[in-house]
């Protein structure tokens, strides 16, 4: 918590969304977050209802569509353009307040469980089950996940004292805190003398009315949205109202040496760029012929334990391996630092591709699917006797982009991904050596790694997609 | 001793909520009470021609058949197409009859996958007749 005074110097920021009129006010206000986390909170509800007790076809069901199409679309859009707002509006830790009553003695998470490795399983749990069970084509299941985020949520709040479940467990908050790490705007304090001299640290450790950051940021040393949930605590509990939301420069932060150099740390930025490969991999047609192929290699047709075997390799085998193996060759051709130094510094710059690719993967479905949801809202509304929006579900309602625009908007953003990398790394390599040589041997590894993924990525979305799953009977 | 109580007070709150979720488990919407097999002891078959599906167009027939084994005539089918993926747009047709209780329909199969064609018959005495049928479609 202690640092030099240098290290607190920043300029005032040019752009504070904490001080536009109006909605300033509102995020700073004691029950800002309640007005975004309340409407998500009430739309979770009845997706849940939905799933349990509607159609058991997906595209018929408020469950399956508004997740899997819709959350999906809009989180990638929202860390894209402003920042972490599904946090921010998370609907899973609203009953905060009431858990952290409980915990108002609760016990600190365990030392040893203070990185990103459970995250991490999580998040290729999470994915795994999404592929092994047909999660996108089960209402059931859909709606027994939202129950379990709840459920897995509030315990982790009420349990312990601080917010263990956002920073150290969450799967989508893991997706977010990565996603988030490209977004233009970022916690900061308006003037560092002002934290300087401030006694009580109300950012962090809360007030007598409002609670101090549940990750424990300590906002004048903030250089990372990585473990931000921008719940906006800070701002409420700050008495000095010294904390902004400021713009800050494109990918500034993964130039900047902003992250822990860690193992854990890195290879969640490589998890999340593998992962958006074999998310995608997962829906086009060699996905089916390597399951046949395993399956007849290995004699058995037990489809779990086939999936686990491709998505092993895929979430966690290829990340590793691409990700220290690009490490220890960034190392030998330039000398220096040990491998999780060499990866720490470089694993950034994988971000923006591996965000491109899940933001073209989970577009496809939302340009191709926006509109599915008004007929889905409509049947709903019919079923309970609400012809608000007509008497009759218009089915044939659907994509927002023409066919033939879908390619475009994939091929796009791989390449503005890609492009995007490419500048990040090699700030990062110009940062690190001051030899120009040197640092174009450093990048090397990471430059074709990042051209390997660009290719794979390409290729699967110039593949005719499948959608295969779980059958009504 | 504190730490007892909230967990006790935690596991009390948790077990509440799952026991409302399962609760909910047992209600169905009205659109889903009873729309998965055919009313009034009509039987109904569904054929596609080419047989297995590729993508494209392919002729769909729907053979209504009445419990005495007639065919049942003067139906009004319709036939909407949904993907196991949620968010896809279905595909909609009106069959129309060509034979007595032969009713058929060109059907445009958008993409390879996985399918669920619901087919909703609306007899000539007034009812309903509605069934799924699953089917997956190549390339």
């Amino acid at each position: 918590m202690t640092r030099t005074s240098a290290s607190l110097h920043r300029p005032a920021p040019a752009f504070d969304l904490l001080r536009v009129p109006g909605l300033g006010r509102l995020l700073r206000w004691r029950w800002g977050r309640l007005v975004f986390q309340a409407p998500l909170a009430v739309i979770a509800a009845v997706m849940i209802y939905d799933g349990l007790t509607g159609p058991k076809l997906a595209p018929q069901n408020l469950a399956t569509v508004a997740t899997w199409v819709h959350y999906r679309g809009l989180v990638v859009l929202a860390l894209l353009l402003a920042g972490n707002l599904f946090c921010m509006s998370c609907p899973f830790t609203l009953p905060r307040t009431l858990a952290q009553r409980l915990a108002r003695h609760g016990r600190r998470w365990p030392r040893a469980l203070r990185n990103k490795w459970l995250a991490i399983t999580l998040f290729v749990g999470l994915l795994f089950l999404y592929e092994a069970f047909d999660l996108w084509a089960s209402p059931w299941l859909t709606a027994w996940l939202i129950v379990a985020y709840f459920v897995a949520a509030f315990v982790f709040e009420a349990l312990f004292a601080e917010s263990p479940f956002c920073k150290y467990l969450c799967p989508i908050g893991a997706f977010n805190f990565v996603g988030s790490t490209i977004s233009p705007l970022q916690i900061t304090s308006r003037d560092a003398d002002v934290c300087r001299s401030c006694v009580g640290k109300e950012c962090v450790n809360g007030s007598a009315q409002v609670l101090g950051c549940g990750t424990e940021l300590f906002v004048p040393q903030i250089r990372s949205n990585l473990d931000c949930v921008l719940c906006l605590d800070c701002a409420r509990a700050c008495p000095h109202d010294n904390v902004a939301l400021a713009a800050r420069k494109p990918l500034s932060e993964l130039t900047n040496a902003a992250w822990p150099r860690r193992w854990d740390v890195a290879l969640l930025a490589l998890v999340f760029t593998f992962a958006a490969l074999g998310n995608a991999f997962g829906m086009v047609p060699p996905v089916y012929e390597l399951e046949a192929a395993l399956a007849g290699w290995l004699g058995t047709d037990n489809e779990v334990l086939i999936l686990a075997l491709i998505f092993g390799v895929l979430y966690v085998l290829a990340p590793v391996l691409a990700g220290v193996g690009a490490a220890w060759l960034s190392r030998g051709l330039a000398g220096g630092e040990r491998i999780r130094v060499v990866l720490g510094r470089y694993a950034p710059a994988v971000v923006p591709l591996g965000f491109a690719i899940w933001f073209a993967h989970y577009w496809f479905h939302f340009a191709s699917g926006a509109l599915t949801i008004i007929p889905v809202l409509q049947s709903f509304m019919i079923d309970h006797g609400v012809a608000l929006l007509g008497s009759a579900p218009n089915w044939r309602l659907g994509a927002i982009l023409p066919a033939n625009g879908l390619f475009l908007l994939e091929l796009g953003s791989v390449l503005i991904g890609f492009l995007a990398s490419l500048a990040v790394l090699r700030q990062i390599a110009d940062n690190a050596h001051n030899d120009s040589r040197m640092a174009r041997r450093a990048m090397t590894p990471w430059l074709v790694l990042l051209v390997l993924v660009a290719v794979l990525a390409v290729t699967l979305f110039t593949l005719p997609m499948e959608m295969r799953g779980m059958m009504t009977g | 001793m504190l730490a007892r109580k909230t967990a006790t007070r935690t596991l009390i709150l948790t077990l509440l909520a799952l026991s409302l979720s399962l609760a909910l488990t047992g209600c169905q919407r009205a659109s889903q009470q009873g729309n998965s097999a055919p009313a009034s002891g009509v039987t109904m078959d569904f054929t596609i021609d080419p047989d297995p599906a590729l993508v494209g167009q392919t002729q769909a027939i729907v053979t209504l058949t009445a419990a005495d084994g007639q065919p049942v005539t003067g139906a009004t089918v319709a036939l909407k197409g949904d993907m196991s993926h949620a968010g896809m747009q279905p595909v909609l047709a009106d069959a129309a009859e060509q034979d007595p209780g032969v009713y058929r329909t060109e059907f445009t199969w958008t993409m390879a996958g996985d399918w669920i064609v619901t087919v909703t018959a609306s007899l000539a005495d007034g009812t309903t007749a509605e069934q799924q049928f699953d089917l997956s479609v190549t390339r």
